[in-house]
């Protein structure tokens, strides 16, 4: 899926005439647009490590917002040349920091809001707004605006057009156009505002941008686990369509789980869980004790008691009791492990041991590992008399952008139940 | 401890392709179709979270009902269900909407046009409508026309149109709605439903197929003996007399049902899972099929019809003594005949098909028997070594199953029989989504594998012409047999096997 480029130059306009200029487009050129009955898509995107990365010389401009390899490569690149741990993954807000430290001060042009992937495009949003805060604070408001015909891949009518509005500046001249935001927002139609980047930014920005009913995409890869979880749980809480791609990223683990289970003779075996241990990447645990959480969920689990727990100089792990349904305890395990080389987001599943043990038969241990890598730690130690289901996990074959595309071409006005259910075990699981 | 029924890891796990916003309209929304059917397949997909927040079903008939009147009544009819889902029911019927049209008044489609329009700014549904002509066949042509003058076709990328079966009553009348619809519409906007592809064994065929080395390489007239496919129904014709007198067990089933598992057993490897290339496959082996003998179609083919059966305690009355039934009726409730398909992979090889009301079992399924090995080295218990056979349960108990041979126990070196099973309940364990949940789900999708293309249906009404004509014009030459209800049909349909030397499996 290749990112498309707007058609034509945005046409920088001052901030007060951005509206009137719209209404324009729309009784004009866009008159009759099937993109009138869409939905607006609001992105928050920084691109901070895109914007680091180029500032310091380590990658060539224009500054796009997309994920390319190239971007990838140049991140893996300095999380080496940085001396970071190798489990640093490139999308780790900590590599980004790390490299605003670093001198330079290369120039690229900032085409954010000018790229649009075109699994996105191909949903027809009406309006496309992309905040797009720069690396000075006191850089001035720039607002920009341009029609938007998509082109379809392969070929096709293409005459859904919409528009694309960009806001450009320091986060203090953004501040002041939140208020531009508001009136560009059709009342009438959907809205989903993306936050593409770490929830550890200043929360004001977060909440301006997407008050309820505005339908909220996360990751709660990308920022402090306790801060990524409060603000998926927050806004959970207050009745929010909340999306979190970290949770997306683990359907291949849910799946693969569900499978083991779906022969009705083995599905005794889920009353009998002991022992569940999971091992993520790095040091960032959100999807490992969502992975857990939604069990616990499912299976009816009552959590006891969780605490940290440290593993040979590795990082800090969580160590937890659960209570069955029929009140026998169930251990659970999240371990951090180092890996030579991190997949794109923190926190990624290496590998998931479940034990069960029926009181008529034979033991049953699950272990799943990632398809990335091995799972040693989880292999080892007294199996041998269980009876043992193995398998590899795949990894997610969809970017960022096509998930995106999948939440919009089919969204919902709630918050998926599983991720609701889900969400307040895995923020009560982290000790803290 | 109780164990547990369905699998907990697997709940809400459904959720592969989402459909996009967009507004279904149901024409013919007063009938039974929509209340026994559709609206719960829609109910399902609402709570499976497939459906989008921004959509919204328009039901359409001639009655003047609003659009509260029309929400109460389908929950009246849906009530079992939605008692144990009431806070979804209620999300969900916020989103149903009723207009009174007759399909064939002008001026009730420009209401439409324009009701359609106030929908989508209530509910953001894009603009991407779904027509589902759920009324008599003799509307689908002039439904087309008048939703094409309306221009809610116009727009093919936005606007598709359903049509339930039966597509037509032979060649001629299909080739003359084709015609109509394509008029109206393109091809890619029309789906052509045909219930017995929703279900997933049949679907299944496929992949047991095409995802397999193992059956590929034998699945051809060098090891292929005959191919048997049956659809048996232990019911009657209940309510549907006033149908199926005018139609019959071969427009009924055969036509559609059975043809359509006929060309999915016998098809080509596509190129690639895409929609083009299965029914391009699907349509080439329909087009190579012929009846056993074209000349003297009756030689071919048997017809049956029901007689009195069942017990003293259950009696069952015959098929002419059914209300609404002509007690002289001549309509088949029996089919079985023999099919052969010219081409490389079967040349040679007989298809049997037959299907039947009031048999003794509810069931569905394909036979694929193979050649018997070339020399007896073994004694067999039964004599001979029975042949390799490979059957697609359709359904009930959905699976699969091979016959082989193996060495019996004891001190001599006999062969028996034996069978390896898969049963779709012991691996899966969860019953499988109701056929229209999948078409619609695929339809609004605008994903048409599932649904006949007009090459497709066309040529399956030229396979069964002779025996058309013959009924049509010399019936006498394909009586209609009597058998007794609740059993395997007429004798006659046993000699059809029985001259090539074969016999119906009996299930």
């Amino acid at each position: 899926m290749s990112a498309q480029l707007t058609l034509q130059a945005p046409l920088e306009l001052p901030p007060a005439d951005l509206t009137a200029y719209l209404e324009q487009l729309w009784s004009g050129h866009l008159a009759g647009s099937t993109g009138a009955a869409t939905f607006t898509l609001v992105v928050w995107d920084p691109a901070w490590l895109e914007q680091q990365l180029i500032r310091s010389g380590r990658h060539d401009g224009p500054i796009t917002g997309l994920l390319t390899p190239e971007l990838l490569e140049a991140a893996r690149t300095s999380v080496a040349a940085l001396d970071l741990p190798p489990s640093t993954a490139p999308m780790d807000p900590a590599l980004a920091w790390h490299l605003g430290q670093l001198p330079g001060d290369h120039k690229a042009d900032d085409l954010r809001g000018r790229f649009v992937a075109s699994a996105i495009s191909a949903q027809m949003p009406r309006r496309l707004i992309t905040v797009a805060p720069t690396l000075a604070a006191d850089h001035p408001l720039e607002t920009m605006v341009a029609a938007y015909c998509p082109l379809p891949d392969e070929g096709g009518a293409g005459a859904a057009c919409g528009d694309v509005v960009v806001l450009r500046g320091g986060m203090g001249s953004l501040r002041q156009a939140l208020a531009l935001i508001e009136p560009l927002v059709a009342p009438e139609l959907p809205c989903w505002v993306w936050w593409n980047s770490s929830l550890d930014e200043p929360p004001e920005m977060l909440e301006a941008l997407a008050p309820i009913p505005r339908r909220l995409v996360i990751d709660t890869s990308l920022g402090q686990p306790r801060r990524c979880l409060d603000v998926l749980l927050a806004h959970i809480e207050a009745g929010q369509a909340v999306n979190d791609l970290n949770w997306l990223r683990l359907r291949s683990w849910r799946e693969s789980l569900a499978m083991v289970f779906d022969p009705p003779a083995r599905r005794p075996a889920l009353n009998h869980v002991v022992q569940l241990d999971i091992d993520v990447e790095g040091h960032h645990l959100v999807k490992g004790l969502l992975l857990a959480a939604w069990m616990a969920d499912r299976l009816g689990w009552h959590l006891l008691n969780s605490s940290s727990v440290a593993d040979d100089g590795n990082g800090v792990g969580v160590s937890a009791e659960f209570q069955r349904t029929d009140g026998v305890a169930v251990r659970f395990r999240l371990m951090p492990v180092p890996v030579g080389v991190a997949k794109t987001h923190p926190g990624a599943i290496l590998g998931l041991r479940l034990i069960c043990n029926p009181a008529d038969q034979p033991p049953l241990c699950v272990i799943f590992c990632s398809e990335s890598g091995g799972c040693m730690r989880l292999e080892s130690g007294g199996m041998a008399a269980m009876e043992l289901a193995e398998e590899v996990v795949p990894l997610p074959q969809e970017s960022e952008e096509m998930e995106m595309a999948r939440l919009l071409a089919g969204g919902h006005d709630s918050t998926n139940p599983l991720l609701a259910a889900a969400a307040p075990i895995a923020a009560r699981l982290l000790p803290g | 401890m109780t164990s547990i029924l369905t699998n907990p890891l697997r709940v809400g796990l459904r959720q592969e392709r989402v459909i996009t916003p967009q507004c279904l309209v149901i024409f013919g929304a007063s009938g039974d179709l929509t209340h026994r059917k559709l609206i719960p397949a829609l109910f399902e997909l609402f709570r499976q979270r497939r459906l989008p927040s921004e959509f919204a079903i328009l039901g359409c008939a001639r009655r003047p009902w609003s659009d509260t009147e029309f929400r109460d009544r389908m929950q009246e009819a849906l009530k079992a269900e939605i008692n144990e889902h009431l806070q979804a029911w209620e999300q969900f019927s916020q989103g149903l909407f009723y207009e009174p049209v007759d399909l064939q008044q002008t001026d009730h489609m420009v209401r439409l046009a324009l009701r359609l329009e106030t929908i989508d700014r209530l509910r953001a549904t894009r603009g991407n409508r779904t027509f589902y002509l759920s009324v008599s066949p003799e509307f689908y042509g002039s439904g087309c026309k008048a939703l094409a003058s309306a221009g809610l076709l116009a727009d093919p990328e936005r606007s598709r149109i359903v049509i339930e079966k039966p597509f037509g009553r032979d060649y001629g009348s299909a080739q003359n709605l084709n015609r109509i619809v394509q008029s109206c519409a393109k091809e890619s906007q029309v789906f052509r439903i045909d219930h017995y592809l929703g279900k997933e064994t049949v679907q299944n065929i496929l992949v047991m197929r095409f995802a397999n080395t193992i059956f590929e390489p034998i699945w051809n007239r060098n090891y292929i003996a005959n191919v048997q496919i049956t659809a048996a129904e232990t019911v009657g014709v209940e309510e549907r007399a006033g149908y199926y007198e005018s139609a019959g067990a071969l427009r009924d089933m055969v036509q559609n049902h059975l043809t359509q598992i006929l060309a999915l057993t016998a098809m080509e490897p596509p190129g690639r899972f895409d929609p083009e290339a299965i029914r391009n496959e699907k349509a080439k082996v329909l087009q190579a099929a012929h009846l056993a003998d074209e000349n003297d179609a009756w030689k071919c083919c048997v017809r049956g019809q029901y007689g009195p059966g069942g017990t003293s305690s259950h009696p069952l009355s015959g098929y002419r003594q059914e209300p609404g039934v002509n007690p002289n009726s001549t309509t088949e409730t029996y089919v079985a005949m023999k099919v052969f398909i010219n081409n490389w992979r079967w040349q040679g090889v007989p298809f049997y098909l037959r299907t039947g009301k009031r048999l003794p079992k509810r069931l569905s399924e394909v036979v694929l028997t193979f050649r018997r090995a070339p020399v007896h080295l073994f004694d067999a218990a039964g004599g001979a070594p029975t042949p390799n056979q490979l059957i697609l349960r359709i359904q009930p108990d959905e699976g699969a199953e091979i016959k082989f041979e193996v060495k019996a126990p004891g001190s001599g070196m006999r062969s028996r029989p034996v069978d390896m099973a898969f049963n779709y309940d012991d691996s899966f364990g969860e019953p499988s989504d109701e056929g229209y949940v999948r078409l619609l789900a695929d339809a609004m999708l605008g994903d048409p594998t599932l649904f006949t293309r007009s090459d497709e249906v066309e040529a399956a009404w030229r396979l069964y012409t002779p025996l058309l004509a013959l009924i049509e014009e010399a019936p006498w030459q394909l009586p209609v047999h009597p058998y007794e209800a609740r059993t395997w049909g007429p004798a006659a349909a046993d000699s059809l096997l029985a001259d090539d030397g074969l016999s119906w499996r009996r299930p």
